[in-house]
This record gives C-alpha cells, sequence and structure tokens, in this order.
C-alpha cells in the first residue's frame, strides 16, 4: 500500500504548494523591488476566482483547446507521481527520470498547438520560440540526469536520490556540482523564468510561455496556471533530489518523513530565493542571445559528464 | 592513499580552474573576463595550498602565496587600471560566436583528454587526473588568443595559458623547483607591464585596440 | 508448417494480381478493386508469414528443386527470426497502403493509368518480400534490383508533374551506386565463404583478413547507407520519396529503407561478425549527424511529404545509432548490452514502419482533398476534416516521442542503451557516447517542434486559402487504411512489454544473448545489468487515463457549473484574417536564425517600384539553399560529365573507326595471349 498511497500524497503536496511558491517569488521580487507587493497567496485567490468565472473560446479554435488544459494537468500530476518528494517512494516502477521528462514534453506540445489553434500572431510568437528554446534546453537536461544517473546507477529518481543519500558523503564529486548547475539553468529556461522570459509581462515582445495563454479564460485558464506552477514546484524538487538529496526520507517513518517534509520545504525556498535574486538582478534576454547562454549550459552539463570520467 | 575528501577538494579545484577557462571564452564584456582570471589564479592557488598541506611539501605553498598575490590580485589590478586609463570598449570582439567557440573548447577539452590519458596511467601523484584538464586549459588559452581580436583579450589569453602549464606542473610533479617558479612568476609580470605600456601606444596610433589594425604595418 | 503454404501463396496472388491489373485497363473500378484486394491478400499472407516464424520456427523453401538446374531449385527462400520482423512491418504496411490506395488511386482516373499503379504496386511489395526472403547472394541482388526499378517506376508515376523525372533519374543513378557498393561488399564475403549461400556466408568474415574484412563493411556501410538515406547519401531521399504516390511513400519511407538496415544488420553480425571499435563509432556518429541534418532540413521545409521524409532521415539517423551502439558494445565484450541496443534499432524500425507510414498516408489525404502539398496553403484542417486531423495527430504524437506511445518506448530504449555505455575503459568511447546522447536529445526535441509546426499549420487555426477552406474529408478506404495505423501505434505503445520478448527473441537469434528476463515482465520494460531502469507504458496510461477522468470531473464541479462562449480571437480591434496567423516559415525563423552556420539562408530584397523615398513595393524572399546538392554532388555530377566528355571523343560515328578499334584490341589480345 505505500508503494500507491506515499506518492499520491506526495503528488498533491506539490501539487497544493505549488501556488504559494509562485506567491513567494513575485513577494520576494516586490521586496527587493522596494515595493510591498502581492499578498503570498495571491495565487491560491488567483485560481479561486478563475474556476468560477465563464469562458470565451475562439471561433477558429478546434478540439485541441479544449483538451490541451486537461492533459497538461495530467501530464503535470503523473509526473507528481513519479518524482519523489520528501520520501524516496514513488510510482518510480512505472517511470524513470526520462518518462518525466517526456511528461514535460507532452505538456508543452499540447499547449504549443493550443496556441496556435486561436490562429493569432501571438499565439504563434509564443509556440515558435517556445519550441526552440525547449529544444536548445533538451540536451542539458538529459546530459545532467546522465551524469547523476552514472553517480547513482540507476535513471530512477526515488533510486537516485536513495543511492546518494544513503551514502553519506562518498558520492560527492565535482560533477555533481556542475551538473547542478547546468540543471539549474534548464529549471530557468523550462519555467520562462528571467533571463528567458518575463513571467509577468504581457507585452507580446517579451511572451514566450504568457503568449501561449492569451486566448484562454475561465477553468481552463486555471488549470493552465496551476499546471506552469505545479511544472515549477517539480523542478526545483526534481534539481535537490536528483543531486542533492540528503534529508529526503528512507524509510517510510513518522520521524524521517517529519524531516523529509521540513527539508524538502527548506530547499524549496532556497531554490525560490534564488530565481526571484536573479529575476530581480538581471534582465531578460535578447531571444537570439539565448542560443549563448544555452550553449553554456549545455557546456556545463557535458563538463559534468567528462570530469565524472576523468576526475 | 588520499581520503575521498581529500581528492575531492583537489579535484574540485582544477574543475573550476577549466570551468573559469570556459568561462572566460564566454565572457562578453572586458571587465568580467579580467574578473574570471582572477577567480582562475584563485582557485589555482587554492589548488597549490591543498596539495602543499596533503603533501607536505613547504615550498608549494609560497609559490600559492606568490600565484595569489601576483596573479589573483596584482596583474588583474593592474589591468583594469590600463583599460581604464585608455577607455577601451567595453566589448570583447569575438572573430568566432560565443555556441562556435563554446562546442570547439569542448572539443579540445576531449582532445586534451585523449593525449593526456597515456601520461595518467603511469602516474603515482595524487593530482594527476588533473593533467587533462591542465592540457585542456592550455589549448582553451590559445584558442582564445586566436579567435579575439583585442590586445587585452590576448594577453588574457596567454595568462590562461600559463595558467594552465602551472596547474601541469603541479598535477605531474608537485611543482618545479622554487628558483624556476620565481622566475616565471617575475618574467610574467614584466610581460605584463610592458604589454600595459605597449597597449597605450597601440590606443594612441590607432585609438583602439582591435589587433586588426596592426595588418596595416605590412604595407 | 502453414506458412510453407502461403509464402508461395503471396508471390502468386501477388503475380496474379499485377497480370489482372494490366488486364482490366479499362474498367476502372474493377481494376482498382482486383488490383489493391490482392495486394491486401499478399500483405496479410506475408503478416501471417511474419507471425508464423517470429513465434514459432524458421522457414525454408525451395521452389522448383531440380527443373532448370539439376541441383539446384529455382528459387530458394529463407525466412528466419530477423526476417519476420521485417515481414511483419511489411504486412502490416503493405495492408494499410493497399486499403488506403483503393480510395487514394482513384484521383490518378483520367490522368494515368490505373492498371500501370495497381500491377505496380503488386510488383513492388512482391520485390520486398523476395528481398526480406532471399537466402542466396544472387537471389537477393537480383529482387534488390527489381525492388529499385518497381520503385522507380513508381516515383516517376505522375511523370507529367515537374520535377518528377529528375527526382526518379536522380534516384535510379543513387541506389545503382550504392547497389556497385554492396555487391563490391558482398563479393570477398562469398569468396571467403566459397559459396553464395547466406547460411554459409554466415561467420565467414572471422577467417577474412583484416583490412579486407574492414573494406568490406565500409563498402557495405556505404553502400547499405544510400539505401537508407544516411548522410551524405541522402539527397535523392527527399526528392524521390515525396515524388511517388502517398500509399507508395509509405512503403518507401516505411520499409524500403528498412531492407538497407536489414541486411545491415544481416552483414556486419552474421556474415562479418565481431565487429570493432572503430566501425560502430562510425555508425553511431554517421547515425547522430545524418539525425540532425534530418530533422533540421524538415524544420524549414515547406512541402510536406518533403519534409516527412527528411524526417525519415532523421530516424534512420537515430536507429543507426542504435546500431552503431550495439557494434560498440560488443566489441566490448558486452554482449547483453549489444542485445539491449540491437532491440532498441529492431523496434524503433518497426514502429518507425508504423507511424511514418501512417504520417505519410495522411499527407496524401490531405494533398488530395486540398490538392496542395505547401504547408503555406493549408490551415483549419482539423474542422473540416476531422477524422483525417484526429488519425495524424496520433502519428504526430508517435514520432514526437510522447509517452505512451510506440514512438517514446523506442526512443526511451535507445536513449537507455546510450546511458549505459559507462562501462568502458576507454574514456574517448565514453565521451563520444555522450556527445551522441547529446545530440540525440537535441534531435528528439527539434523533432517535436518540427511536427507541432506541420500540424497546427496545416490543421488548426484559419485556412491559409480557398483550397484548404473547401477541403473535404476523403473517401473511407483512405481513412481505414489510416486507421489501422493509427490503432497500432497506440496499441504496440501500450503492450510494448508483451511485444518485446518476440523482439528479443529476434536479436537473440543475431546476437547469441537473450536478455528478456531483465528486458520484460509482462507489464514493465527494464534493462540487463542490475536494475538501471524501468518502465511500464500500460500503467502509465492507466494512471494517466485515472488522472484524467479525475481531473475532468473535479474541474467539472469546482466552482460550479460556468458558460462557454464562442467569439472572435482576441484581435486588438482589427479582423483577423489568415494573414495574422503564423506561418510554416515563420514558426521555424527562430530556429533557421539560431542555426544559420548551418542553413546559410539569405534573405532577398528586390526594390520593384519606388515612387519616392518613402513609398516603395519590395518583394522579399528567403530560402535555405540546398548545401548538399550544392557543394557536394552538383561538383560531382560536373567532373564525371567532363570526364565523360573527354571519353566520348572515341564515339566518331564512322563505322570504319569503330572497325578499327575492333581489329586493334583483336590484334593486342592475340599478341597477349600468344
Amino acid at each position: 500500500m505505500n508503494a500507491v498511497i506515499l506518492p499520491v500524497i506526495q503528488a498533491l503536496f506539490v501539487l497544493a504548494i505549488a501556488p504559494l511558491l509562485t506567491g513567494i517569488i513575485r513577494k520576494l521580487k516586490a521586496w527587493m523591488q522596494s515595493r510591498r507587493g502581492p499578498p503570498l497567496l495571491q495565487p491560491y485567490y488567483d485560481l479561486y476566482k478563475l474556476f468560477r468565472k465563464d469562458s470565451v473560446v475562439s471561433k477558429d479554435s478546434s478540439w485541441m483547446t479544449t483538451v490541451a488544459p486537461y492533459v497538461c494537468m495530467t501530464a503535470m500530476l503523473v509526473a507528481a507521481l513519479l518524482v519523489p518528494v520528501f520520501v524516496t517512494e514513488s510510482m518510480g516502477f512505472m517511470g524513470d527520470l526520462i518518462v518525466v521528462v517526456y511528461l514535460f514534453a507532452m505538456a508543452r506540445l499540447f499547449m504549443a498547438l493550443a496556441a496556435l489553434d486561436a490562429g493569432s500572431t501571438f499565439g504563434g510568437m509564443g509556440s515558435s520560440r517556445e519550441m526552440l528554446v525547449s529544444s536548445l534546453v533538451e540536451p542539458t537536461i538529459l546530459l545532467a540526469i546522465f551524469t547523476t544517473a552514472l553517480i547513482a546507477g540507476t535513471t530512477n529518481l526515488g533510486g537516485i536520490s536513495s543511492a546518494i543519500a544513503s551514502s553519506g558523503l562518498d558520492l560527492v564529486r565535482p560533477a555533481l556540482f556542475l551538473a547542478f548547475a547546468g540543471f539549474f539553468i534548464a529549471v530557468l529556461a523550462e519555467n520562462a523564468r528571467v533571463p528567458f522570459d518575463n513571467p509577468a509581462t504581457h507585452l507580446e515582445l517579451t511572451m514566450i510561455h504568457e503568449g501561449m495563454l492569451l486566448e484562454y479564460s475561465g477553468k481552463q485558464l486555471a488549470l493552465m496556471e496551476w499546471s506552469s506552477m505545479t511544472k515549477l514546484a517539480l523542478f526545483t524538487v526534481i534539481a535537490w533530489n536528483a543531486f542533492f538529496p540528503w534529508g529526503i526520507a528512507l524509510e517510510a517513518q513518522p520521524l524521517p518523513l517529519l524531516i523529509g517534509i521540513v527539508v524538502i520545504v527548506a530547499k524549496m525556498l532556497v531554490l525560490v530565493f534564488a530565481i526571484a535574486l536573479i529575476e530581480s538582478s538581471i534582465a531578460k534576454m535578447r531571444l537570439f542571445r539565448l542560443p549563448n547562454l544555452l550553449t553554456g549550459s549545455l557546456l556545463l552539463a557535458f563538463l559534468a559528464v567528462m570530469t565524472f570520467y576523468v576526475l | 592513499m588520499a581520503s575521498l575528501l581529500e581528492t575531492n577538494l583537489v579535484n574540485g579545484l582544477a574543475a573550476l580552474v577549466m570551468l573559469a577557462a570556459f568561462m572566460m571564452v564566454a565572457s562578453s564584456r572586458m571587465q568580467s573576463l579580467v574578473r574570471t582570471f582572477a577567480l582562475q589564479s584563485l582557485a589555482l592557488g587554492a589548488l597549490a595550498a591543498s596539495v602543499a598541506y596533503l603533501t607536505g611539501a613547504e615550498h608549494i605553498y609560497i609559490v600559492a602565496a606568490l600565484t595569489i598575490g601576483i596573479k589573483a590580485i596584482a596583474i588583474p589590478r593592474f589591468l583594469s587600471y590600463v583599460m581604464e586609463r585608455i577607455n577601451v570598449q567595453r566589448e570583447v570582439e569575438k572573430i568566432v560566436h560565443t555556441p562556435t567557440s563554446l562546442l570547439v573548447c569542448a572539443g579540445l577539452a576531449v582532445l586534451a583528454y585523449y593525449v593526456a590519458a597515456p601520461i595518467i596511467e603511469q602516474g603515482t601523484v595524487i593530482t594527476r587526473n588533473a593533467m587533462a584538464l591542465s592540457l585542456g586549459v592550455v589549448l582553451i588559452g590559445l584558442f582564445m588568443m586566436i579567435s579575439r581580436r583585442k590586445a587585452m583579450s590576448q594577453v588574457i589569453g596567454l595568462l590562461c595559458m600559463e595558467n594552465g602549464l602551472f596547474m601541469a606542473a603541479i598535477s605531474a610533479t608537485y611543482g618545479m623547483p622554487l628558483i624556476v617558479e620565481l622566475g616565471i612568476f617575475f618574467d610574467v609580470l614584466v610581460l605584463v607591464i610592458i604589454v600595459g605600456m605597449l597597449a597605450f601606444r597601440i590606443n594612441r596610433t590607432f585609438d583602439s585596440l582591435d589587433t586588426s589594425f596592426m595588418r596595416r604595418l605590412r604595407e | 508448417m502453414v506458412s510453407e503454404l502461403l509464402l508461395p501463396a503471396a508471390i502468386i496472388t501477388a503475380l496474379a494480381g499485377a497480370a489482372a491489373a494490366m488486364m482490366l485497363e479499362k474498367r476502372e473500378e474493377r481494376c482498382l478493386d482486383v488490383s489493391f484486394g490482392a495486394a491486401a491478400i499478399v500483405s496479410l499472407l506475408i503478416l501471417a508469414v511474419g507471425l508464423d516464424v517470429l513465434l514459432g520456427s524458421n522457414l525454408d523453401l525451395s521452389i522448383g528443386q531440380g527443373i532448370m538446374v539439376p541441383t539446384a531449385p529455382i528459387i530458394h527462400l529463407r525466412v528466419d527470426k530477423l526476417s519476420s520482423l521485417f515481414l511483419i512491418a511489411l504486412g502490416v504496411v503493405g495492408l494499410a497502403a493497399s486499403v488506403y490506395s483503393r480510395g487514394y488511386a482513384k484521383e490518378y482516373s483520367g490522368h494515368y493509368s490505373l492498371a500501370r499503379f495497381g500491377a505496380l504496386f503488386n510488383l513492388f511489395i512482391l520485390s520486398l518480400l523476395l528481398v526480406f526472403s532471399a537466402s542466396n547472394l544472387i537471389l537477393f541482388l537480383v529482387s534488390w534490383e527489381f525492388m529499385s526499378l518497381t520503385s522507380f517506376f513508381l516515383v516517376i508515376y505522375e511523370h507529367r508533374k515537374e520535377g518528377t523525372l529528375r527526382s526518379g533519374v536522380l534516384y535510379l543513378v543513387m541506389t545503382h551506386l550504392g547497389t556497385a557498393m554492396i555487391i563490391a561488399g558482398l563479393v570477398p564475403i562469398a569468396l571467403q565463404a566459397g559459396s553464395l549461400e547466406f547460411s554459409v556466408m554466415s561467420g565467414a568474415g572471422a577467417l577474412m583478413d583484416p583490412t579486407v574484412r574492414s573494406a568490406s563493411f565500409l563498402l557495405l556501410f556505404l553502400g547499405f547507407g544510400t539505401k537508407a538515406g544516411l548522410v551524405p547519401l541522402h539527397a535523392w531521399l527527399p526528392q524521390a520519396h515525396p515524388a511517388a504516390p502517398s500509399s507508395v511513400s509509405a512503403l518507401m519511407s516505411g520499409i524500403m529503407v528498412k531492407t538497407a538496415v536489414f541486411m545491415l544488420i544481416r552483414s556486419v553480425f552474421d556474415f562479418l561478425g565481431s565487429p570493432t571499435v572503430w566501425w560502430g563509432l562510425l555508425v553511431l556518429l554517421v547515425g547522430a549527424i545524418s539525425a540532425l541534418v534530418g530533422v533540421l532540413y524538415a524544420l524549414v521545409e515547406r512541402d510536406m511529404k518533403k519534409a516527412l521524409a527528411y524526417s525519415s532521415i532523421e530516424n534512420v539517423g537515430i536507429i543507426m545509432i542504435a546500431l552503431g551502439a550495439s557494434m560498440v558494445f560488443l566489441a566490448y565484450g558486452f554482449a547483453q548490452l549489444a542485445a539491449l541496443a540491437l532491440i532498441a534499432a529492431l523496434l524503433h524500425s518497426l514502429y518507425h514502419a508504423l507511424f511514418k507510414g501512417l504520417l505519410f498516408l495522411g499527407a496524401g489525404a490531405v494533398a488530395n482533398a486540398t490538392g496542395t502539398r505547401d504547408l503555406e496553403r493549408m490551415g483549419g484542417l482539423a474542422r473540416k476534416m476531422k477524422w483525417t486531423g484526429a488519425i495524424f495527430f496520433v502519428g504526430v504524437l508517435s514520432i514526437a516521442a510522447i509517452p505512451p506511445l510506440n514512438g517514446f518506448i523506442s526512443e526511451w530504449l535507445v536513449f537507455q542503451s546510450l546511458f549505459l555505455s559507462f562501462s568502458f575503459s576507454d574514456v574517448v568511447v565514453n565521451l563520444l557516447l555522450a556527445a551522441a546522447l547529446g545530440m540525440l536529445a537535441l534531435t528528439g526535441a527539434l523533432a517535436a517542434a518540427c511536427f507541432v509546426r506541420m500540424y497546427g499549420t496545416a490543421f488548426l487555426a484559419r485556412p491559409r486559402s480557398s483550397e484548404a477552406a473547401e477541403a473535404k474529408e476523403v473517401p473511407k478506404s483512405m481513412l481505414a487504411g489510416m486507421g489501422v495505423l493509427a490503432v497500432l501505434c497506440i496499441l504496440t505503445g501500450l503492450l510494448s512489454a508483451s511485444i518485446l520478448p518476440a523482439i528479443d527473441s529476434v536479436s537473440a537469434s543475431v546476437l547469441h544473448v537473450s536478455i528478456r528476463d531483465s528486458l520484460s515482465n509482462g507489464i514493465s520494460i527494464g534493462t540487463p545489468g542490475g536494475n538501471f531502469s524501468s518502465m511500464s507504458p500500460l500503467l502509465v496510461a492507466i494512471v494517466g487515463v485515472a488522472v484524467i477522468v479525475a481531473v475532468l470531473y473535479l474541474t467539472r464541479f469546482y466552482g460550479g457549473r460556468t458558460k462557454t462562449t464562442v467569439s472572435d480571437t482576441w484581435d486588438c480591434g482589427t479582423p483577423l484574417t489568415s494573414r495574422n496567423e503564423y506561418t510554416p516559415t515563420g514558426f521555424s525563423q527562430p530556429v533557421n536564425r539560431v542555426f544559420n552556420v548551418f542553413y546559410r539562408s539569405k534573405p532577398q530584397i528586390t526594390v520593384l517600384e519606388e515612387r519616392s523615398p518613402y513609398l516603395r513595393k519590395l518583394s522579399f524572399s528567403t530560402s535555405v539553399p540546398p548545401m548538399f546538392e550544392r557543394y557536394l554532388y552538383d561538383p560531382i555530377v560536373k567532373l564525371v560529365a567532363g570526364l565523360a566528355k573527354r571519353a566520348g571523343v572515341i564515339q566518331t560515328g564512322s563505322i570504319q573507326t569503330y572497325l578499327a578499334y575492333i581489329a586493334v584490341t583483336l590484334v593486342v589480345l592475340l599478341l597477349l595471349f600468344r
């Protein structure tokens, strides 16, 4: 029973805490910019409001627009079932890290197609740029996963976290840090954070993610927004549990579980703070400068593999 | 045999030196180039110091101190001073664009490993794995000299090569005899001062540090 | 066993179908029924034979023993496990294409001879059957040539269309170049074995001189690489595959390029045996480069079928990556990992045949309904052609490697076989494999982008031309053909864990090592060597369906019932036309710019009219120059043409000169052989 109940609880936990993380990022950015900022729980209020609103659908769109929000949300939830959050138990026998990466790809595919569906230029722009950025990020993510799989001996995320966490400091190598650095840049890219995209914007010149959501309203918009927030939460969890998982509960006992929850929340806050710091300090890069940064992150991941073999 | 922590520390610092070389290739501004060089020299000094600590060879401490003092502090400050005085343009002008040069440097790193592999097999010192990385740093420094336009960036490329050679010396034989090290440091210092002076003259003649102007000398 | 009857039956039905088609030239409906009905029956028979051998034992069939020559049969066919897998693919795609062609061929009525199409179609399938089941070198070469000829005639079927003949000629030249290299590669092996029978040639490589062995491998790789479409020998593929009728394109991309893969596997693992490391690395790197080149060109291609052809090049590259990895593993002695990589290559070959066949059939349907293959003139087809849109989308999901469909399963296996490469002692090989891993990841993501572009611009949003606006759904036979493949894409994805043991038996027959136990337990797929990874598509699908139902239900009822109004797309105040939508060229423009080092496309802006400095009429055009044709093919063609011109001097046209040539040769020979 543990194999089913714990992953479900973890998935619901991630789903529930995701809007809070987004709210914290916004609040931190506001403080760093000497503003008061919106309330911490604002994303929850937004979702509450959106679920109660009517929606408007474009007459040019097809079944793709109707289907996409549900598929995106489903992809995130299934991925959340496969990722260990505060305990190493997950439904990992069903899918490993590669499956998780491709579930994100599924969500992105449907989102991009739905953006083209309404026939507006904003959607097309967002869709085209999103496919570019995600293509360039994919090698980094896979090489970073490769590095950690080499170190831990499996691509199953639960297996990775238990292998690294249970062996003390034995498995720490420079490769781990380099892979984490590359993966962190990938986290920024995949979740539409500065310098890749401005998540607060409504100007088409700076839109990638927001452009794809422009035509949505009501419940569908709520689902899309929530799935994006869940994606960010999942990425922070994966970033920690794949590279530096110490603190995660290795067995399903009350005390380790409690420690695990506290540790993962603290880690998420650290990463979220770093994201907010970056978002407040640097400007969004021009679209065609992004390949430079992404090649840099690819290089970090490749160096991680190389230092694993060489050192 | 060294413990895992010690090996990881040494390897981590060596990886940081190489990473700094890559960051120098990727920099697009002169100031960040100089600062990254300072970081690289700092890491190198720390590497030398930890090797000294782990092996008990005391003369390396002096070398490490000199590295940090001269290469991580003095030279970067001097270069920044020169650049400020002649109002160098902030951009690093590149002949090869960043993504391509990063991929080429990755290839050079693999090549360096391929070449250094037989040496590593025979080595017994704690830092033998760093040989491959040092050769890579030398090649990357050379590439930087080839693919950058400004005279300043070429100097930094040369200094990077020197860092790589120094790291190779440490990783192969725990450093060279002290007097050789001192001679090299003095050479490097004088080199940088001369380049600084030359930069003033070049700038006065051509009003820019772009070395492609110097091709006019041929005519 | 029953296959002994089914296989000759298939051959006879194909020949009968072709003959009947030619005789029924005048009566169109009857002709189509007979010829494609025969083709469908042939495909079913082939499928049955394939399944029978795969799940049972090998088939050895000699027909006409002693009739022409006392000691040999007329035809000797042998179907072993490796052939059976490809025969299954042929059977399935052939069946779908036959049913589809019944409705598709109607378009050609009045323009071109339907009888010819039907006859050639049957003969093409027959030739593919013979290539897969040939038991000796002569029969193989004859059927290989037969296959090239029938496909050539099918490529130039629409000969009045512009460019078709050129594509056909290029195809003919390239395939014969490849055949020449194949012959040059296989002959040394046959000489060493002392026989032309494949069963005797097995293992002959072990006794060959290493240099001859490597030379033989290189020639075979180049020859089969030409047929498979590996860079830089690929230029014929994007011209020939789109030129043929769509059902034939499906067979060409789905099955014909796999004949090259099939024979390459047989040559390397069976005939030559124990590959060396550099062979594997060469195959791996050429595969990785082909994959990347293929997908990059697919992304900027306007012609729907040409883009699919480039995508075939990409997928063949992926198969070669897996094959190369398998060879490298074998060279280092890791037989189990080699088996895993080979299984990945075989699985991708099979699955690619399914989804690429589906996509080509869909492209044909779209071309039929709109009268154009140009993506820039399509749009909104998902609402006009509901079924085609939905079925084509299954193909898009498969090729973009979306779980839990079949494309994802084979891609997962290829990734796993590359991941398991950490066991080597030579670090440079490890790093090259890591680089190949990065290139594979980039290729997969760009492929997804390519098909988002294709599906998005062709099927979604508003129509960009009047033809697209008036598109109607295609006949049921075409839908049925496509539907079969779509259903199979889904089923083979979900039930992969049950299919893998059969594939394992194929790889076991080649490598003599089986990883059945660690590979699959019926529900999930795993990897050998100690629990490295596992995955279960069936469970993911079940959980996914459960979750989506839960999400639907909860969304419906949380926050109460809400209304959905249909209105205009947000348009900033100006009414939106088809000009406001993103074009396919615009969609891939960022990729074009980022990879401009590769594409080297330069926009051309010419001023047409200039009434005043402020009022100018400009023309803007941008295109991607064909780099391989311009810098590799054209110079070689010029060189050969120049040499031919020089040699043409001996053709003086005068009879006396020719007689003089004969006389001189006669005298020389007499002197030489005194």
